[in-house]
């Protein structure tokens, strides 16, 4: 934002585009093998049964693997404040979308019990008779 | 669009093969224009976010309410395919990030061959996706093009078309044999989230071939690599929701 | 130098009329494919002002309906797609795009001092993507129409036999014209501020286009993702929001209402930023709580997201949630209540000029009053549960959308009219066209809320004989309410042609867009502006600059 921008006695290193970061191959392979590694854990964590815990050890791993990209391949651990601001507080406010919409569905079985989708179903509530299809 | 009495800052090319990149004529400085740029696409990855997120809170709000339809249709999923096909992407993530590093190095070559095995890890996953697509339409999952549209509830019937309908009755059941409440739920969903990833896919690929064009044009390199930051963003965000896609959909836990 | 000839004087002066924005090139290419956000800006307002004019030329097909118990014009199928265009019409073509794109683009920049916005060519795209938007919903007119309200809720939106898919791909687009929007601002706000514009000096207006913002680009993609979902359902029966089919069709209300009350921000808070602007320049006093007002579009915005629930008391959520939702509604009276309070605090022993965009500002003031309590009114649950589909609700968003932000959106036309096109309109027609739209709009709409409180219910083609007073005396306010538009359109049409030469600064306002030439030139500042000191700062004002002709 100077107002001498149009000075083009600048130095070279100025007409750069600002603090760029070249990460070293050596850490982006280091990161590809964590990956890969974790990628293989979450396969094996989903052969154990760990009862409801699974689906959380499975979204751990994949946060974890989620972040090592978001931090190294998408460099954001050498972004400007305001850009890890704007992609963090996506997930933030799509967790307001998550909680609440999680939290009506889950509270409305202690309302109706009717809710609840455990008992056995006949098969032709579970599979309609099929039709023609609704043309446009 | 320069005007009288400006005239705009332009960075030099690094070397012959490079060409020199003039920056916008409504930014002060070459720094203001990447940060400008690289801000606006952060944004928008966060829509990104955003839109795949609707698709995530339905995923979870019918795995709550139909925990076993989603168990047996995981099952019926290969996560051998799946598993290869999450190395391919994060081996292609890899290849996006070096090309990147390539660029920002002033390396035309190595740019070029790590954007093209990029793209190579592209299409080795739509085809792995549609051999997967194909042989879940052959098992009667769902069905290509009509998907699911044949499954209506009332109005005349027309089974005669539906052969792929059985399958699913034979498939989505439980212990004892019993149909699973809403069994083709879990698929319409696997197919929702991953033909709209695969279309980032497919988008993904046309941008890095377009970067391609201009990196053999010398358009990149270490004073001016914005685009091809810009393209690896979008490429790891294919990446990022596919992470997250794995497991949900190939291990339901 | 008096001895020149008198036609070389003129012909000097033709030569050498200041290039600005609107004469510096010419063409029918120059204009549709210009990168210039003023030029944007216009075009956003013809689109938007037809789409607005449309969108009432359905509301008064409605109003004319039902002048009798038993309806005049329709059947009730065609009602329902008459007051389905009229809402989806005025929400996603006009509310939602018009301030934003036409007032906010074409001043934002100005505000901050900047040459343009920071993506033009997003900047143009988000344009068309609108007219592709539009155009996609006038096809889906020709093809049949729909009859969903603007809602579309499943499973009627499901399988009504009409172009759902066209229109949902049409409110597609024109979410991404808004997303991109939002996100040209948002960029340009952080990155192109003159040196010297710190964040709180910054005009209100920005603050509050800024917020929008924050809303555009964090709740949009979700309606861009439930239309999708939308016409998956309806081509291949996918079954996610399909009770038949084990969907749920809450989940689809709250994908809607996840963008959608946001999204009544997203209409709202840019008239909040214009009424910030003109209370302040048209009083000649520095804004009361600006940092307040400042912060308050942000906990707005924030807090947007967190009560979308109580669109859905009647729809089957569990009564936890609807508890939530309501206990939370409430807080959002507490910013507004803060702005309402400082901006009325902001006239009080002001220089008040009573000019045309004042007079609009005052009509907001007395109109968002009503309409922000009828809301705290509809958020408290038991009471909502009465009121839910009356016209109790129809008054409630009216007072809001068509009350509040549209005056609010004629105010800051009227304001900047002037700095847009260098010309004046007739003030007197000005002042006369906005009391009758005033009146009109209150006799409109004051009715409902009797009749929605007495159990008429929204949407019915028909209602039983007992209300026909108050239809009847809710359709002539409409009709007064349309001349009065039709008034204010005409004049300002008008005064291109033969308007007088504006001011240089037509109000005296002391903020950046009134300090560059008027009309603007195309990078639009001659030299560089540098801010050195605090915002709506009137003792910097120069006075000659208000009374100076253009030219």
């Amino acid at each position: 934002m100077s107002a001498h921008a149009h000075n083009d006695s600048h130095g070279h290193g100025e007409l750069q585009m600002g603090h760029h970061h070249v990460s070293s191959s050596a850490m982006f392979t280091n990161v590809l093998i964590v990956l890969l590694i974790l990628t293989a854990v979450t396969v094996i964590a989903s052969r154990i049964d760990f009862g409801p815990a699974n689906m959380l050890i499975a979204m751990l791993i994949a946060s974890v693997k989620a972040s090592l990209v978001i931090l190294f391949f998408m460099h954001m651990k050498w972004d400007t404040a305001i850009n890890k601001i704007v992609f963090l507080s996506s997930f933030l406010f799509l967790s307001l979308l998550f909680i609440f919409t999680l939290a009506d569905q889950a509270t409305r079985r202690i309302d109706h019990p009717m809710h609840a989708t455990k008992a056995k179903v006949s098969k032709e509530w579970a599979y309609p008779k099929p039709a023609m299809s609704e043309k446009h | 669009m320069s005007h009288d009495g400006h005239h705009s800052v332009v960075i030099p090319a690094p070397g012959p093969e490079f060409v020199p990149h003039t920056v916008a004529h409504h930014f002060d400085t070459p720094v203001q224009e990447f940060q400008s740029a690289k801000l606006g696409f952060w944004l928008f990855l966060a829509t990104e976010i955003l839109l795949f997120g609707g698709l995530f809170a339905a995923y979870f709000y019918y795995h709550d309410l139909y925990p076993e339809t989603f168990r047996v249709g995981g099952q019926q999923l290969d996560w051998k395919l799946g598993a290869v096909n999450t190395s391919v992407l994060l081996l292609s993530s890899w290849t996006m990030a070096m090309g990147v590093r390539s660029a920002q190095t002033s390396q035309k070559q190595k740019t070029m061959l790590f954007c093209a095995l990029t793209v190579l890890g592209a299409v080795i996953f739509m085809v792995i996706k549609f051999f997967e697509y194909k042989a879940k339409t052959e098992h009667g999952l769902f069905v290509f093009p009509h998907m699911f549209d044949n499954y209506q509830v009332d109005g005349s019937s027309n089974a005669g078309s539906l052969a792929w309908f059985t399958d699913v009755h034979n498939v989505m059941v439980d212990e004892t044999g019993a149909p699973l409440l809403h069994g083709h739920l879990f698929f319409a969903i696997y197919v929702t989230m991953t033909a709209i990833h695969g279309l980032h896919v497919i988008i993904g690929a046309g941008l890095i071939l377009w970067i391609m064009k201009g990196v053999a044009k010398g358009r990149f390199h270490a004073g001016y690599y914005l685009p091809v930051d810009l393209v690896g963003l979008y490429w790891h965000l294919v990446d990022l929701i596919w992470i997250f896609l794995f497991p949900l959909l190939y291990l339901v836990p | 130098m008096t001895t020149h000839a008198p036609i070389l004087d003129t012909q000097k002066a033709k030569s050498e009329q200041p290039k600005n924005y609107l004469n510096c090139s010419s063409g029918f290419w120059s204009w549709a494919g210009t990168l210039d956000h003023k030029r944007i800006g216009i075009m956003y307002l013809i689109g938007t002002g037809l789409a607005f004019l449309a969108g009432g030329l359905f509301a008064l097909l409605v109003r004319l309906h039902l002048w009798e118990p038993n309806g005049m014009l329709f059947t009730n199928d065609q009602y329902n797609e008459i007051f389905t265009l009229h809402g989806a019409f005025m929400v996603f073509l006009f509310v939602i795009p018009a301030i934003p794109g036409s007032l906010g683009n074409m001043i934002l920049p100005l505000m901050l001092g900047a040459k343009d916005v920071a993506l033009p060519r997003l900047n143009l795209l988000s344009f068309y993507l609108w007219v592709m938007g539009a155009v996609l919903a006038a096809l889906a007119i020709v093809l049949g129409g729909f009859d969903t309200g603007w809602t579309f809720y499943a499973p009627y939106s499901l399988y009504t036999n009409k172009a759902v898919v066209t229109i949902g791909l049409g409110i597609f687009l024109l979410g991404f014209s808004s997303i991109f929007t939002g996100l040209n601002f948002i960029v340009t706000t952080h990155k192109l501020r003159a040196p010297g514009l710190t964040w709180f000096r910054m005009p209100l207006f920005v603050w509050a286009l800024y917020a929008t913002a924050l809303l555009q680009v964090l709740a949009t993609p979700v309606l861009g993702i439930t239309v999708l979902l939308v016409a998956f359902e309806r081509l291949y029966h996918i079954g996610i929001f399909d009770p038949r089919l084990g969907g749920d069709p809450v989940l689809f209300e709250h994908f809607f209402w996840f963008y959608s009350h946001p999204a009544v921000y997203i209409m709202v808070l840019p008239a909040f930023g214009i009424i910030s602007e003109l209370v302040s320049v048209h009083s000649r006093k520095p804004l009361f709580g600006y940092k307040l007002i400042a912060f308050s579009s942000l906990a707005i915005a924030i807090i947007s997201f967190l009560v979308w629930g109580h669109h859905m008391f009647t729809s089957g959520q569990s009564t936890y949630a609807m508890f939530a939702f309501s206990f939370l509604t409430f807080f959002v009276a507490i910013p507004t209540a803060i702005k309402e309070f400082s901006w009325v605090a902001t006239i009080w022993k002001g220089s008040i000029a009573l000019n045309s965009p004042m007079l609009y500002t005052l009509a907001f003031l007395i109109i968002f009053a009503i309409g922000g309590l009828t809301g705290v009114i509809l958020g408290a649950l038991n009471v909502d549960l009465h009121l839910h589909d009356t016209y109790f609700v129809v008054a409630h968003f009216h007072y809001v959308m068509m009350g509040s932000i549209a005056l609010a959106f004629f105010a800051g036309l009227h304001h900047w009219w002037p700095k847009m096109f260098g010309v004046m309109y007739n003030e007197t027609l000005a002042k006369i066209a906005c009391v009758t739209i005033f009146v009109g709009f209150n006799v409109t709409f004051l009715p409902q809320f009797e009749m929605g409180s007495q159990g008429m219910p929204r949407r019915y083609a028909t209602y039983v004989p007992e209300f026909q007073p108050y239809h009847s005396a809710s359709t002539v306010g409409a009709i007064i309410l349309g001349s009065g538009v039709a008034l204010m359109v005409s004049y300002l049409v008008a005064s291109l042609f033969i308007g007088k030469k504006a001011m240089q600064n037509q109000w005296g306002g002391v903020t950046l867009d009134w300090l560059t030439p008027t009309p603007p030139p195309l990078e639009n500042f001659a030299h560089a502006p540098k801010v050195t000191t605090e915002v709506y700062d009137y003792s910097t004002l120069d006075l000659k600059s208000t009374q100076t002709p253009i030219g």
